[in-house]
């Protein structure tokens, strides 16, 4: 049927209308979503002759097929040559299934997504070009073709829509979009901050805290989490963690250090947990010691990361800058924050003639926190405590605190574990043997709440730090003394009152770690000393004392009987004195000596 | 702008008159901004097609839709005006669910060979017959013909560029 007599016109305008009529074949392809067939028509087939050969081949009514070329919907009656089908071309064919509905808005509506923007603000500057369109089907205000996608609109859009959208749509909408734009462009982000609206916003606390707390994301976190509130309570937070907020490349090594430090920590089973809320609330003061002293490592990794982690989401990473890590060693910066209430943080640096802190947590936390309680930081954050009764108190009776201890008092593997990984330990496994049997033992004192109340005070406190300097430096300057002095110096040493844990740590020697309940005197300076079974010995003495449940509240006279007796022999007769001077050193003679001659009394 | 005006005017007539809808090529860049910290991608760019309003693209949760620049990367960087269409958007709605369950389904989704910017290359064809500038859907080939590009294949094929929307079609959902 390849008449090809195009000449005569009759015969062409026939042929226009007549299907099988002489003009070419051609092959066009008709595809459809699912299926490619070729189907060869004529060339100057009108559609509804094309779809008649369509319907056969996909097995399909004639109404059914709708087909597509170049954007255009070939209508029955147009011709192929219209439309410029011609060999070797495509034609996209649907194959209604469904009605075909008027107005498809139904589905339109499912899936035109909540954009904030959508119908509010039609006028406002908006970035987005087929923007604001509810309504496909040719209604409504159009796409604007051009479209500004700029950073300044993206901003100006930002502000608009507070005012606009704000109301109708919904928060979170709202900050998705804020989101998307953030994403796109990096530099808006410093742009907002910039920005002296979002700047007055954000030095005012109160107001981002009702922002974020509007926030129903926020709003389950919090409940998850009630550090969060406590921590969006505190003005000074919201503040550093605006500051952070400005700063991006603060932000990111902080998540970054997060991180790190999240992983750290994340291998002590169930103390981790524990370690986090606790530490929330320490946080502050430890900031300030941390800041000055120390720097990054596992301070700020426990500072960064605690609740942060589950506070990420809501973008109020509220960490501070890096402490600086080779900052002056300035006990003194642990004077701003007192936890919870405390009243003055007494800035007093005095302590710092001893290098040692009483470690009242015990290794617990120091190997919990990779050995946070170990460092500088954490030292003077304990002088200063140890100085501050109050905080003590406050730090040991917080919630979380007790949480930990009896975690830890459950869960005698996660102390022992914990125990082990202390590098006070690390040189010496009988002694983390020791430990582990005295473990129960141990943590029983821990709970016991004279022990607490012990800790909050502070000459007691000092006294341990005392007397642990004092055995450590027996140690290293008389090794064979120890085992003598030991029994000597428990009965006067110890105040008494069991005491957690007297670990005092020094810098310069591994610390000494005594999760003794006992004050301090850890006799376990160094194992290099030499004096491995004594130092057990001792240990085990002292757990045994404490297991014992002691209160043996002796009055300071009582207690130092031996060195007051000591003292007046050398010619200090002003007994009041000694007796200050001797609870002020913890019963060091030495020290005592020192301390009366430097006031200098008659 | 004179011609803004012009345009907005045709797509206000053609709209209303429903008979013609403009369709546009949104093509994201990738590589700039916080996408590229977020996803590092290798390839380019994401492309989307715009019609009716809204913004439909393929990703792993298969054909998706949403608000146009409401994705998590959201406005595009550049577009490209692919003309009108005479599809009206029922048809095009059944033209994607055809797709959605033969070629488009969520995991035939493949990195380089069958992504996203098929996807808009087809639909762009399907609705005006013209096609996406070459140099897009060329870019997965360019990179696959490098050593480079082979080696990673495999882990490629694993890869899919998703982004969040707000919801696919027919419930798709978003990540």
């Amino acid at each position: 049927m390849a008449e090809n007599s195009g000449t005569d016109p009759a015969v062409e305008t026939n042929t226009e209308e007549n299907a099988a009529a002489s003009a070419t074949i051609i092959k066009v392809t008709v595809k459809t979503p699912k299926d490619k067939e070729e189907i060869a028509i004529a060339e100057d087939s009108s559609v509804a002759q094309f779809k008649e050969e369509i319907s056969k081949r996909f097995k399909a009514k004639q109404d059914q097929l709708v087909l597509i070329f170049a954007g255009k919907i070939l209508k029955d009656g147009d011709t192929l040559g219209q439309h410029g089908i011609k060999d070797g071309l495509t034609v996209h064919l649907v194959i209604k299934t469904a009605q075909k509905s008027s107005s498809g808005s139904s589905q339109t509506s499912a899936s035109s997504g909540p954009g904030p923007s959508q119908g509010n603000t039609a006028g406002t500057a908006n970035p987005s070009p087929a923007g604001n369109l509810g309504t496909p089907q040719g209604s409504g205000p159009s796409p604007t073709p051009t479209q500004p996608p700029n950073v300044l609109a993206g901003f100006g859009d930002l502000s608009g829509l507070s005012n606009l959208g704000m109301g109708s749509a919904n928060f979170m909408e709202l900050q998705q979009q804020m989101q998307r734009q953030l994403m796109s462009n990096p530099e808006m982000l410093s742009q907002i901050m910039e920005n002296p609206l979002v700047q007055s916003m954000m030095s005012n606390p109160d107001l981002m805290r009702q922002m974020i707390v509007a926030n129903p994301q926020m709003q389950q976190l919090m409940e998850r989490n009630p550090e969060i509130s406590h921590m969006l309570n505190n003005p000074e937070l919201m503040r550093q963690t605006m500051e952070l907020a400005r700063n991006p490349a603060m932000m990111q090594e902080m998540m970054r250090n997060q991180d790190r430090a999240l992983s750290n920590l994340e291998s002590i089973p169930g103390g981790y947990n524990a370690l986090r809320r606790m530490y929330t609330d320490i946080q502050e003061p430890m900031f300030s010691a941390a800041r000055e002293q120390f720097g990054n490592n596992p301070f700020s990794a426990l500072g960064g990361n605690t609740d942060n982690s589950g506070v990420q989401p809501s973008r109020t990473e509220n960490r501070e800058p890096l402490p600086n890590p080779w900052g002056p060693p300035d006990a003194s910066a642990a004077t701003t924050t007192t936890a919870s209430g405390t009243a003055t943080t007494t800035s007093s640096t005095t302590s710092s003639t001893t290098p040692s802190v009483s470690n009242p947590l015990g290794i617990s936390s120091s190997s919990l926190g990779n050995g946070m309680f170990n460092s500088p930081g954490m030292q003077s954050l304990m002088q200063q405590i140890s100085e501050n009764p109050q905080l003590m108190q406050n730090m040991l009776s917080a919630p979380y605190m007790r949480t930990m201890m009896q975690s830890l008092a459950q869960n005698p593997d996660i102390a022992s574990q914990v125990f082990t990984n202390n590098p006070l330990f690390a040189g010496n496994p009988q002694l983390q043997e020791q430990m582990r049997q005295q473990l129960p033992v141990f943590l029983q004192q821990m709970q016991n709440p004279e022990s607490l109340s012990v800790m909050t005070n502070p000459r007691a406190m000092r006294a341990l730090m005392q007397i642990q300097e004092g055995l450590q430096t027996l140690q290293t300057e008389a090794p064979g003394l120890m085992p003598s002095l030991i029994p000597g110096g428990m009965a006067a040493g110890i105040p008494g009152a069991p005491l957690p844990t007297g670990v005092n740590v020094t810098p310069e020697n591994p610390p000494p770690s005594g999760p003794a309940p006992a004050p301090a005197p850890t006799p376990t300076p160094t194992p290099a000393a030499g004096t491995n079974t004594a130092q057990q010995q001792l240990m085990q003495q002292m757990l045994q004392m404490f297991a014992g449940g002691n209160a043996l509240t002796q009055t300071p006279e009582v207690r130092f009987q031996q060195q007051l007796e000591q003292l007046s022999a050398m010619g200090f007769i002003n007994r009041e004195a000694n007796l200050q001077a001797l609870i002020a050193t913890g019963g060091d003679i030495n020290a005592a000596i020192e301390r009366l001659l430097g006031s200098q009394p008659s | 702008d004179v011609n803004a005006a012009a345009d907005l005017s045709t797509t206000f007539v053609a709209m209303a008159d429903g008979s013609s809808f403009n369709v546009k090529l949104y093509i994201y860049d990738l590589s700039k901004g916080l996408a590229r910290q977020l996803s590092p991608m290798m390839l380019g760019e994401h492309t989307s097609i715009v019609v009716y309003g809204e913004e439909f693209f393929f990703g792993g949760g298969g054909i998706m839709s949403c608000f146009p620049g409401g994705t998590i990367l959201g406005m595009s960087d550049s577009t490209v005006d692919l003309g009108n269409t005479e599809v009206p958007r029922d048809l095009f709605q059944e033209y994607l669910s055809s797709l959605r369950e033969s070629t488009y389904r969520p995991e035939k989704y493949h990195l380089f060979e069958h992504n996203c910017n098929t996807f808009s290359s087809e639909v762009a064809q399907f609705l005006t017959g013209t096609k996406i500038p070459s140099y897009i859907t060329d870019l997965p080939s360019e990179v696959l013909a490098t050593p480079f590009g082979q080696a990673l294949r495999p882990f490629l094929d694993s890869v899919t560029i998703t982004p969040s929307g707000e919801n696919g079609m027919n419930g798709y959902g978003q990540w």
